[in-house]
């Protein structure tokens, strides 16, 4: 009878009780289409960080990462054909690729830049995806000295596809060395900063600038990057297994970036959940206030023929429980609908801080986002008509029969 | 042997603060109603009838003095653990019905028992049986504001003796109907009274209805002046 009651008098004053469900679906929806846009904003950059950058996993011989190395590649990794071929075997494992990272100098013949380069494998980097390009052709598979040049850098070496320049870096030996590498074409990552110093070259070609057969690193490539804290782990006991010195990192060790985009975004989306959580506290709990007031000399009825204060109180908390429910509900239908809306009319969003292309708005629909937006708009709308019930079932029968 | 007064007043005294005074509301109340009684409490407004009502149905407490139900002093016990005397011992009917507007007029009747926990075939039975007593049978579905005043007054009737009270207590229940309706639901309410044997107690100052009371006590200024038995509408 009390759900009975409470139902009904939801429905009782249908304008204020409209008004307080689209303050509801309002906040739902607003939940749903942020953290939606937060899921997909984390899984695009996760995944684009990843494929384009660092891999799922990377080996490193070890003591790498604590060692300051004296020389280029002085933890540099030999002979890792066995090494692959035993990753390799993993069915998780897409595919591996070696790389060598080195600094050095650039030169035109007139002028001279520093750059970052990254020496690959051209088949494989092709595999991943890692850039787009603005002019000229991609690394050819067996030419060690093509090179690509990062936007930023091929402007200010005035270059073009099919200049010459001249590379010049520290080799393994310690002595300084340069090589003359065609510009194969120009790409750009969408990074600016990254592009003004980028090259890629060759894994041969770098191991020639540098004078060693070495690599620095294997990156591995997963199907699926759920799979990566299990193939981290199978591969930890094969490295122990065949008493092979190497360590390794995953891509979530690598990615700062991304780390500090996540925290940034539940910031925000922390932010906007509490204060979607106090207005919904407060229009619900003023709904159930102005109910209460009009309803004193029915709840004074109620408490003279017998009801007891606890029930009063049940069915006021009921009441908030069921226009949270309703709320929550009518917010997940709307926020589904609008989500897909959105994901149909491609709207285009401002290139992101240190990028320079923009990109499509889009809203993921995960059912954990879905779950907290009705949890909230639920355990809100219920706390909020806590005091407010409380205070109901405290009336004195005498004033409130009295009350007009 | 004598049998024990269905309520009993012992020198109650209630006084309500009203801005800065106090007022006296009752100034030593002794009364006993006995079982089967029909009592009418007459007398001017502001007189105490109300707040002698409001007593009896322990739904407010007096400053001094003691009030016994059925037997038991509820005077020292706080008012939220006398919900289930109001409910079980207690049948109320208020000037302005007081019906719970949501729900219709058989869910009306049907509300007391529900606290009551009476099982579902029993309070079906009961409740159009009681819709039936009060001639509501039609009107069962609908609500409150559908209904005539003298309609919703007999669906407060019906609520108040659905649970099987005691003591039905009613505060000035005709006094917003024209006369006719008035009559027709004393009519009802004696009829209930000599039929069931629940005790009624009035607060009215409407002459037919004190004409119609077996006891009729006149209150003035908080006290009790004088009391009319009319033993012949006992006969």
């Amino acid at each position: 009878m009390l759900t009975k009651l409470a139902l009904r008098n939801v429905f009782r004053n249908r304008r204020r009780s409209a008004i307080t469900l689209l303050v509801i679906v309002f906040g739902a929806v607003g939940l749903i289409l942020f953290g939606g846009y937060k899921a997909i904003t984390f899984h695009g950059l996760r995944e684009s960080t990843i494929r384009n950058r660092l891999g799922h996993l990377q080996i490193y011989k070890a003591g790498f990462e604590r060692a300051e190395a004296r020389k280029p590649l002085e933890y540099g990794l030999e002979d890792v054909a066995q090494l692959r071929r035993a990753i390799q075997a993993d069915k998780r494992v897409r595919m591996t690729t070696a790389q060598i990272t080195l600094m050095g100098l650039v030169s035109n013949g007139d002028k001279s830049e520093t750059f970052m380069a990254t020496g690959v494998e051209p088949k494989e980097d092709k595999a991943m995806n890692a850039q787009r390009l603005v002019s000229g052709t991609d690394l050819p598979a067996n030419e060690s000295d093509a090179v690509i040049l990062g936007r930023g850098l091929a402007a200010s070496m005035h270059a073009k596809p099919g200049d010459y320049l001249t590379l010049m870096s520290t080799t393994t030996s310690g002595s300084l060395n340069a090589i003359d590498v065609r510009v194969a074409g120009i790409f750009m990552s969408g990074v600016k900063e990254y592009d003004d110093r980028a090259i890629k070259m060759p894994l041969a070609g770098a191991q020639q600038l540098l004078q060693t057969t070495k690599v620095e690193r294997l990156l591995v490539m997963l199907n699926d990057t759920d799979d990566t804290a299990a193939v981290r782990a199978s591969l930890t006991t094969l490295f122990a297994k065949n008493h092979w010195a190497l360590e390794m990192k995953d891509w979530s060790q690598l990615a700062t970036f991304y780390h500090q985009v996540v925290a940034l975004y539940n910031g925000i989306f922390g932010f906007i959940g509490m204060v979607v959580f106090a207005i919904v506290i407060f229009s619900v709990a003023n709904t159930i206030v102005m109910s209460i007031f009009e309803r004193t000399r029915e709840i004074g009825t109620m408490m003279a023929i017998g009801t007891t204060r606890s029930s009063i109180w049940r069915m006021f908390l009921a009441e908030g429980l069921m226009i949270g429910v309703i709320g929550g509900v009518a917010g997940l239908l709307f926020g589904f609908g609008i989500s897909n809306l959105i994901n149909r009319v491609h709207i285009m969003l401002p290139p992101p801080p240190g990028y320079t292309q923009g990109y499509p708005l889009r809203v993921m629909l995960q059912p954990g986002i879905l779950i907290t937006a009705f949890l909230i708009a639920v355990i809100t709308s219920t706390l909020s008509s806590i005091l407010p019930a409380l205070k109901a079932s405290r009336l004195k029968i005498v004033d409130a029969l009295g009350h007009i | 042997m004598h049998q024990q007064p269905l309520v009993r007043l012992l020198d109650v005294t209630r006084t309500y603060p009203l801005g800065r005074v106090n007022v006296r509301a009752l100034t030593g109340v002794s009364l006993d109603v006995g079982r089967g009684d029909f009592l009418a409490l007459a007398g001017p407004s502001g007189s105490g009838k109300t707040t002698l009502l409001n007593l009896i149905g322990c739904i407010d407490k007096p400053d001094s003095g003691r009030i016994l139900i059925d037997g038991v002093d509820v005077t020292p016990v706080p008012l939220h653990r006398l919900a289930s005397t109001r409910r079980d011992t207690l049948g109320f009917i208020f000037q302005t019905f007081n019906l719970i507007p949501v729900l219709t007029a058989y869910e009306n009747v049907e509300y007391p028992l529900l606290l009551q926990q009476v099982p579902a075939a029993a309070r079906r039975k009961r409740v159009l049986d009681w819709l039936e007593q009060v001639g509501l049978s039609d009107q069962a579905r609908q609500r409150p504001d559908q209904l005539s005043g003298g309609q919703r007054q007999r669906v407060a009737i019906a609520r108040a003796m659905a649970g099987q009270p005691k003591l039905v207590l009613a505060d000035e229940p005709t006094a917003n109907l024209d006369s006719v309706t008035a009559a027709k639901i004393l009519d009802l309410v004696e009829e209930l009274n000599a039929r069931t044997r629940c005790t009624f107690i009035f607060a009215t100052h409407d002459p037919s209805l004190m004409s119609r009371a077996r006891r009729c006590v006149r209150m003035h200024d908080g006290a009790l002046v004088t009391e009319q038995i009319l033993e012949a509408r006992a006969s």
